[in-house]
């Protein structure tokens, strides 16, 4: 009897205890972030989309071979000696036009180990994470600067200098097997305003 | 309100109609109401915040919800029993809806004004078992089978202590009559039976203790027969899918949820009359005070509303606080706890009363 | 014809077409079912008779109490619900000898009655007499009918004891 008593009080008092408590955590403040119009702020160092910034790249290739999942495509075509590619930001002077620089985000596993070996540190993460897309194809960002008929453009150009020179070293080297003659300079003024 | 009715209309069939869809009136937008306010005590109640979306602080969210219930598609299983399938969520709605029908609203508003208003409310809250079992077995469904028979073995059981309890008052105020038993208690809030009734003197003092031991088994057993958490074994979500319901989509669903949540404020109603005054109020009435008789009425529903949602309110409170209680636990509460107290307490309330 | 004729055949059809469809349905819970609805037919006429507290307790105890119970026994017992009901014609002509015994019984008592009619007044409450007549006139019985069940729960409870073996 004493049992069932003791029983029935304890029942009642603990469903008390824990209604004050519940009761207590109605007033405290709730801890959800209402998400699309607060944020969290993130932590530094946080890896999420990569960008690249294409004044400084000088189509080295590291990042693309670095990278575990291949999801970085460049393509380069070697800049004409009379062209001007400019200088990165520490001062190197870029030798290569990037026609094409292409990373799939659907690939990318943000390791980050594309960012290390850069030696212009022109590839790196921001803090960027919501960049969902309904299609696949959305997803694969092309960060080269020149377009694709540009980049077409700097491809003949390369190929006609290129064989220019080999015609040239042919000429050269059949002159040189008959006569050595002074034709050079002038084959190269005309590239240069060809590459213009 | 049914005389002035058909004196407006002039034909009883009319006012018979309409006198009897007033109620709907106040289940759905309190349903809607409700199902907010369930959210957003429990989100609460965890530190969260609910719905936050559509309106000022998601208070439009149940009513798209309720739009999206409507819209859906309305899938019926293939090996259910067509007939009793379709039409069980129906009969668990107007087993609610035939309580309704008793519950003193105001002084103005009554659907029925019963002499045995008490005794009704118990019987057709029978009619909600059936529709239960109905629905778990044209189910054709395990799950809903087992959540069917967990509540009708549980409303059975529960209605036991209820029905004890509400006999000792019965024998305590002497009428079976709800509208009586809210006017027995009706200026001061000391006059609610919970604290002994309108009669001052030895009896009140004596009865007082015995009242909140009635109060609290009545509370706890009326928890019991709606279904709701700690007691919520037939709609189990971790075991039984959800229940008796767990086939119903679409507009038959939202006829489930509409019947539980009516049947929320019905038994918080059945309390707060019984125990609380029903539709009277605690500090006296505005309309007095200003010599203003059109306006208790409304102040009466106001406070019948208010009482019916604070007993509700506690029903969430209870529910985000407690565990779900195993059967064996749920069978023992009832039978070895709540049905000797509740006999005990009968008795007393019987001695008191005849002293 | 006013509203309470509407009413009544309303609650006549209703126990009528549901009560024949309770004998003449082949499936067990079927029929539990449909004895709901004519449960609930007969206490509405109950109603249109003054009878309120009667009809009450017509359904607190058959569809609150032992239609339930029907109901939750039938499918609590394994394979029952799958049996088909016989309700063809089997032996045609005992049958026939005692509905017609029935039917002859019936309509005698219909005609020897010598019915009260009244015209429908307002409902007097009918609990508080029920009550007096309960605790004066018919006290044996109601004592009775009180130990009866006292005995059957006694039963039940020694039945339903689980031996300490």
């Amino acid at each position: 009897m004493r049992e069932y008593l003791k029983n029935t009080w304890l029942g009642i008092w603990t469903v008390l205890v824990g209604m004050k408590i519940t009761f207590k955590h109605l007033f405290i403040p709730a801890v959800t972030i209402q998400y699309p119009d607060v944020k969290v702020p993130l932590p530094e160092r946080v890896r999420n989309r990569l960008y690249v910034n294409m004044d400084d790249c000088i189509g080295c290739d590291q990042c693309a071979r670095a990278c575990p999942v291949n999801c970085i495509t460049i393509e380069t075509v070697k800049g004409l000696p009379t062209d001007d590619l400019g200088i990165t930001s520490n001062g190197k002077k870029k030798a290569l036009w990037v026609t094409k620089f292409d990373i799939d985000f659907a690939k990318c596993c943000y390791c980050q180990l594309c960012v290390f070996p850069c030696p212009t540190e022109c590839i790196y993460m921001t803090d960027i994470y919501e960049f969902s897309e309904f299609k696949r194809n959305d997803l694969h960002y092309n960060f080269s600067t020149l377009s694709t008929d540009e980049g077409e453009e700097k491809k003949l150009n390369w190929e006609k200098f290129q064989a220019e020179k080999e015609a040239q070293k042919a000429a050269a080297a059949k002159q040189k097997a008959e006569k050595p003659a002074p034709e050079k300079k002038e084959s190269t003024d005309k590239s240069k305003s060809a590459g213009e | 309100m049914f005389e002035f009715l058909s004196d407006l209309f002039g034909s009883q069939i009319i006012a018979a109609f309409i006198s009897a869809a007033l109620p709907l009136v106040f289940i759905v937008p309190f349903v809607i109401f409700a199902v907010w306010l369930e959210r957003k005590v429990s989100a609460h109640m965890q530190d969260r915040l609910g719905p936050m979306r559509v309106g000022w602080h998601g208070w439009l969210q149940t009513i798209a919800d309720f739009f999206k219930l409507l819209q859906k598609e309305d899938i019926v299983a293939s090996d259910t029993d067509k007939k009793f399938f379709n039409v069980a969520p129906y009969i668990v709605f107007a087993g609610t809806y035939l309580v309704f029908a008793a519950l003193p609203f105001s002084s103005a508003y009554i659907g029925t004004s019963l002499d045995i208003g008490l005794f009704y409310i118990i019987a057709v809250s029978g009619l909600v078992v059936i529709g239960i079992l109905m629905a778990g077995w044209a189910s054709n469904n395990k799950y809903s089978l087992y959540g069917a028979m967990r509540s009708a073995a549980q409303i059975v059981s529960y209605e036991i202590p209820t029905a004890i309890v509400i006999l000792s008052i019965v024998m305590f105020t002497g009428t079976l009559s709800l509208s009586e038993i809210s006017d027995n208690q009706t200026a001061y809030f000391w006059n609610w039976y919970i604290f002994g009734g309108p009669d001052w003197g030895l009896t009140k003092f004596l009865v007082l203790p015995f009242m909140i031991i009635g109060f609290l088994i009545l509370y706890i057993s009326t928890l019991a027969e709606v279904n709701r958490t700690p007691f919520d074994m037939p709609e189990a979500e971790s075991e039984l899918v959800a229940g008796y319901h767990t086939e119903y989509s679409g507009i038959k669903f939202s006829m489930f949820f509409l019947a539980e949540y009516g049947n929320m404020f019905a038994v918080s109603a059945i309390v707060s009359v019984i125990f609380f005054g029903g539709y009277q109020s605690p500090i006296g009435y505005l309309g007095d005070a200003l010599a203003a008789n059109w306006l208790i009425p409304f102040e009466q529903l106001f406070w019948f509303a208010a009482k019916g949602i604070f007993f509700v309110f506690v029903q969430m409170w209870l529910r985000w606080t407690l565990p779900r209680v195993r059967v064996d636990q749920l069978m023992t509460l009832c039978w070895k706890y709540l049905i000797p107290y509740s006999i005990v307490n009968l008795i007393i309330i019987g001695i008191i009363t005849l002293i | 014809m006013n509203i309470y004729d509407i009413i009544f055949y309303l609650f006549a059809a209703i126990t009528l077409v549901s009560g024949f469809f309770v004998v003449s349905t082949k499936n067990i819970v079927h029929a539990g079912f449909y004895l709901l609805f004519t449960l609930f037919g007969v206490a509405g006429l109950y109603v249109l008779l003054g009878a309120d507290f009667i009809a009450i307790v017509q359904l607190l105890v058959y569809v609150g109490g032992i239609l339930i119970l029907l109901l939750f026994g039938v499918m609590l017992t394994n394979k029952i619900t799958s049996v088909d009901l016989r309700s063809g014609t089997s032996y045609i002509i005992p049958a026939v000898i005692g509905v017609g015994i029935l039917w002859g019984a019936l309509t005698a008592v219909l005609f020897k009655t010598s019915w009260r009619s009244k015209a429908p007044s307002g409902m007097d409450p009918t609990t508080s007499e029920i009550g007096r007549l309960l605790i004066t006139d018919y006290v044996l019985v109601f004592e009775l009918l009180g130990i009866l069940l006292l005995v059957a729960l006694i039963g039940a409870a020694s039945i339903a004891r689980r031996d300490k073996e």
